[in-house]
């Protein structure tokens, strides 16, 4: 998952390591140049003139520290920039990543020996974590709120919708939740068989109506038999659409006002890149969005809508989907997505 | 009934990812083109370059900068990168897209290995019942 983008992070790292470390201690002879320093007049004129200076010659001289200036990294941020445009991450969510690590590293006190290293690594993971956001956990959010929790799913055509609502009910059946399964998709053909397959599949009970039928009725539906019959969660599946088709905008306008969902997630997938992020804001714009779930993320090399779309829209990232089988779900977890970015690369 | 659906939803995950490689093989082949064009213009000497225009119409045209060519490297964003950075470029994104080839090529496979499990126990499942019915008969 996003091995190209760990490649191209670790090599930007490296770069950004050697442009710091690339700051060594300055020849002997140059400190002594300024010996004024125990100078009181001279000190009051340093201080005058750049308020800084003395603290420069303090740590270079005394304390044997080296201050990173924006000069030192410019090259490597510029590169850094570069590399994140390359592997399709927004361009906002590119300039927060390159502010923050700008922010964390220059005006930094590096002491000799210390690891450059650690200190970029830290400062990208910084930067990562804060475009990331905090995930969303589903679990907590079930077991916080009125049942049924009703979570509508809805995306554009061919994205992996149905087999994520699948693969979503598998896993919070295993966490020991009830679930039931809306087959709202009444447009496509196939789409109610192949969600009832799924759902026999993992064992989980589905309310269908016939193909064309209106998914707002076999939403109710489904929320009215979650009420009856205890369940915890309701995940509804909807047909796809793109955001432009005004006509089934409209449709999900109505299966909103139907079944007030708890939760709108909208579904993508991860290879998309940028498309994905664009798309996912016209959605939250017209019908909203309260979570992503990105699919195919092992098959996609970049990793951009993975690091964008959070940042970007505003809402959190919750699952990502990494292959075929019903557990190849996983809760997205900023922490370790950037531990795998950028630890032993 | 189950077996049968099961083919489908199979059927149609692999028509996905064939559409999916075809996607990168355009790429690919697009990348390549744009690379044998980008070294000629810097080897030709007048810089003059055929300049496809639609419906199999194409005219000659003058390339005023052909060291300076603009990208787009993702993100929709575009910049201006030197003929050979931009070749460059090119051929690093055909390498990712080579390997992303690969990774879709080897799902695809699995798909079609199920695809081909679950024939075979459709058809056993077909004689077993032909069988029977002859027992009957």
């Amino acid at each position: 998952m996003f091995g190209g983008l760990r490649e191209r992070l670790q090599a930007a790292r490296n770069r950004l390591s050697s442009s710091i470390g690339a700051v060594v201690a300055p020849p002997a002879a140059e400190p002594v140049v300024t010996p004024p320093i125990t100078s009181d007049v001279s000190t009051e004129q340093a201080k005058s003139a750049a308020p800084s200076f003395v603290d420069k010659v303090k740590v270079l001289v005394l304390e044997r520290e080296f201050i990173v200036s924006d000069k030192n990294i410019a090259e490597a941020l510029s590169e850094l920039e570069m590399t994140l445009l390359e592997s399709d991450v927004a361009l906002p969510v590119t300039d927060a990543i390159i502010a923050h690590v700008r922010k964390s590293l220059v005006g930094k006190h590096r002491k000799i020996g210390e690891s450059v290293d650690a200190m970029v690594v830290s400062a990208l993971k910084a930067a990562l974590l804060q475009v990331l956001g905090k995930g969303f956990d589903l679990k907590e959010y079930i077991t916080t709120h009125p049942r049924p929790v009703k979570i509508l799913f809805t995306g554009v055509n061919g994205t992996g919708k149905t087999t994520s609502v699948a693969k979503i009910g598998s896993y919070l059946h295993k966490q020991g939740f009830s679930v039931v399964i809306g087959a709202g998709d009444t447009y496509r053909a196939g789409a109610i068989e192949q969600i009832a397959v799924h759902a026999e599949r993992i064992g989980i009970k589905i309310i269908q109506h016939k193909e064309g039928a209106d998914p707002s009725a076999v939403l109710f539906d489904t929320v009215q038999y979650a009420i009856s019959h205890k369940i915890d969660v309701v995940l509804a599946d909807t047909a796809g659409r793109f955001h432009n088709k005004s006509n089934l905008m409209n449709q999900l306008e109505k299966i909103k006002r139907v079944m007030k969902p708890d939760l709108v997630v909208y579904v993508d997938e991860a290879v998309a890149g940028n498309d994905a992020v664009i798309r996912a804001a016209e959605f939250d714009r017209t019908v909203g969005a309260d979570a992503i779930v990105l699919t195919k993320a092992d098959m996609d090399s970049r990793g951009g809508a993975a690091i964008s779309i959070a940042h970007t829209i505003g809402k959190p990232l919750m699952f990502l989907g990494v292959g075929q089988g019903y557990d190849d779900i996983i809760p997205f977890d900023p922490a370790g997505v950037v531990d795998e970015l950028l630890d032993g690369a | 009934m189950m077996l049968q659906q099961y083919l489908k939803d199979y059927g149609q995950q692999a028509e996905i990812f064939v559409e999916q490689l075809n996607l990168l093989e355009n790429g690919r082949m697009e990348a390549f083109a744009a690379i044998e064009a980008l070294e000629a213009m810097v080897v030709a000497d007048d810089n003059t370059v055929l300049l496809q225009i639609g419906g199999g119409a194409s005219v000659r045209a003058k390339v005023l900068e052909p060291e300076k060519v603009l990208v787009a490297i993702g993100a929709e964003v575009v910049v201006e990168r030197s003929n050979k950075d931009a070749v460059e470029f090119l051929k690093e994104r055909i390498m990712e897209m080579e390997a992303s080839q690969k990774r879709v090529s080897e799902t695809l496979d699995k798909l079609r290995g199920q695809m081909t499990e679950i024939n075979k126990r459709l058809e056993y499942g077909y004689q077993q019942s032909m069988a029977g019915h002859q027992e009957e008969e």
